[in-house]
């Protein structure tokens, strides 16, 4: 054997933890919800009207626990305020970026929830647009902070935002039918929202489900084909990561949903709500490995 | 090959080759490193690096079959990179390039987001603990060799080129033809860590081993020794760290255990946070 066996070394920290992918799960979820709460009022599909409240107020939920964990994952919880202070803010870092549309996109959407409330159509559709173009910013960055990376070499690749697009889009739809059936339980009759519309919705979240599986597949072809550390990046994706990356994305939450999705089920309420939440879980697994499973081998360099 | 100076943000825009402009930088001759980790000592003593964290330290290989075979030390550290990325990502302006080629960090400006952890190619950063035994030393802010910028502008070499008992490392103007790195460098042929990231390291190894310089050669030709050291050690860490998992155990039972960790860690925060409101105002 002529390969050199290391046997001493130290061993660095994984620097962002399980509180980041918390972080990138709960903003991808607030901006899918809010994508389908703009359908009725941004994009004129007048039958989503009637969700529009609940979707927003769902998005706005999950982007009030963000800061608990961005700012209490900081070695300096109150130096947080530096981030939008002009003489701090550095224009080539990416969570220069993220910082500003964190701020705004909730105060975008709490805007947009009052015109929706008053009935103002006008505003309502401006103010929509301006947040859903937060909304998709805001999860694009979550996909860019870690992409702008070279030294990590699975999350270093143009595909990151979109496969985390892709994953805001059924985590959020996954998300808000749960919320919706729950709301179901509790109002009126005439307050309901229609059955109909949430498998229509568990409709889109299969499409986002093929288009994830296809970004899925690129990504293994890579790994499969790659440099030497793309290939080892793969291998301990299959080895250490496999409870997240296989058993969770991949089984859990695209395989079983899919087949919910395309079976008889699919027009189930119980088949629906299972498939919603195997996406949801699904989703956060994909944030796990690609938190962790990014930095996880340069840990031993 | 003309020079392309680029700059990003807070660094000079690169300086290697450029006449009259000083660019301090390290040759690591590998073939004189006894791996005594003298190094490592003494720039723990220079700083009072708190244990667990390293700014510079030493990778041990053994190559070869009985009795054919050799021991390989691989010395690591900031690499002082021409084109830091870390600079590039700090989203505080925390990390700067200083117009020496230092890469240096502002402890008053860090709010330990450790961005620049994840930015670093060559783990030469890392995040230091809540405890240390001199209170009055920072905390939970990003931390990182500085080459010894105190020393050398007092006309001392680093720490840990002083400690260096074989005389492998050696530091100097890059830039100046008449510094011994220079002239080692017209000599010998020099590698450098991760060449295809383009960040131009001010760090230069001499006789560099291909598979000490790899990254996934690490993780790959463990011993198990060290592979059940590195588990004790994250499973016996105390810190700022979520994100560590232990091989061969539940990563989904980790990840939630990660988690409460985190959870652990928000009175503690939120305790120095009160206490650092009342001492402002207060006192």
């Amino acid at each position: 054997m002529n390969e050199s066996v290391v046997i001493s070394n130290v061993f660095h920290h994984v620097a962002w933890g399980t509180t980041i992918s918390v972080y990138f799960w709960l903003v991808g979820a607030s901006a899918g919800s809010f994508v389908i709460s703009s359908f009725g009022w941004v994009f004129g599909i007048k039958r989503y009207k009637p969700l529009a409240l609940t979707a927003s107020v769902t998005a706005i939920s999950m982007l009030m626990l963000v800061p608990i964990l961005l700012i209490w994952d900081l070695g300096k919880p109150l130096r947080f305020i530096y981030l939008m202070l002009p003489s701090y803010w550095h224009a080539t870092g990416p969570m220069s970026w993220g910082s500003v549309l964190i701020m705004t996109y909730p105060i975008a959407m709490i805007v947009y929830s009052f015109f929706v409330v008053k009935n103002n159509i006008f505003w309502a559709r401006t103010i929509g647009i301006i947040s859903i173009v937060l909304a998709l910013s805001t999860h694009w960055y979550t996909g860019v902070v870690m992409e702008l990376n070279p030294g990590r070499i699975l999350n270093h690749t143009a595909l990151a935002p979109i496969l985390f697009l892709t994953g805001a889009f059924i985590s959020g739809i996954a998300l808000l039918v749960w919320v919706l059936a729950i709301r179901n339980k509790f109002v009126p009759a005439e307050k309901k929202v229609e059955w109909v519309l949430i498998e229509e919705m568990s409709q889109f979240m299969m499409f986002g489900l093929v288009f994830d599986a296809f970004l899925l597949f690129l990504e293994f072809m890579q790994g499969l084909y790659g440099s030497q550390a793309e290939v080892m990046g793969h291998h301990v994706l299959m080895t250490v990561f496999q409870g997240p990356y296989l058993w969770l994305e991949i089984v859990t939450g695209l395989i079983i949903p899919f087949g919910i999705l395309v079976s008889p089920l699919r027009k189930t309420k119980s088949g629906i709500l299972v498939a919603c939440f195997c996406v949801a879980i699904g989703v956060y697994g994909m944030r796990i490995w690609w938190v962790l499973g990014g930095q996880y081998l340069q840990t031993f360099y | 090959m003309s020079h392309q100076p680029r700059s990003y943000g807070l660094q000079t825009p690169g300086t290697k080759g450029v006449a009259g402009v000083k660019r301090y930088g390290m040759v690591i001759d590998l073939r004189k490193c006894i791996g005594c980790m003298s190094c490592m000592v003494a720039c723990k003593a220079e700083f009072g690096i708190p244990m667990g964290v390293w700014r510079t330290w030493v990778k041990v290989a053994d190559k070869g079959t009985y009795p054919n075979t050799k021991r390989t030390f691989m010395p690591r550290m900031c690499n002082h990179c021409d084109y830091p990325v870390c600079v590039r990502n700090c989203p505080t302006q925390a990390t700067y390039k200083h117009k020496d080629g230092f890469v240096l960090q502002r402890y008053n400006r860090c709010i330990g987001c450790r961005t620049c952890m994840v930015a670093c190619p060559y783990n030469a950063r890392h995040l230091i603990p809540a405890k240390r035994t001199d209170e009055k030393l920072p905390k939970l802010v990003v931390d990182k060799c500085t080459l010894c910028i105190h020393r050398v502008k007092k006309g001392v070499v680093p720490a840990c080129v002083q400690a260096c008992v074989g005389g492998a490392r050696i530091f100097g103007d890059m830039n100046d033809p008449e510094s011994e790195v220079s002239k080692l460098a017209a000599k010998e042929n020099l590698t450098v860590l991760k060449p295809e990231l383009g960040t131009s390291p001010s760090v230069s190894y001499i006789g560099g081993d291909w598979e000490m310089m790899d990254e996934s050669h690490s993780y790959t030709n463990r011993t198990e020794q060290l592979k059940d050291e590195f588990n004790t050690f994250k499973e016996n860490h105390e810190g700022d760290a979520f994100g560590d998992l232990v091989e061969g155990q539940p990563t989904m039972a980790q990840v939630g255990k990660n988690f409460m960790g985190f959870c652990r860690t928000i009175p503690h925060k939120a305790k120095d946070v009160i206490d650092a409101y009342i001492n402002l105002y207060f006192r």
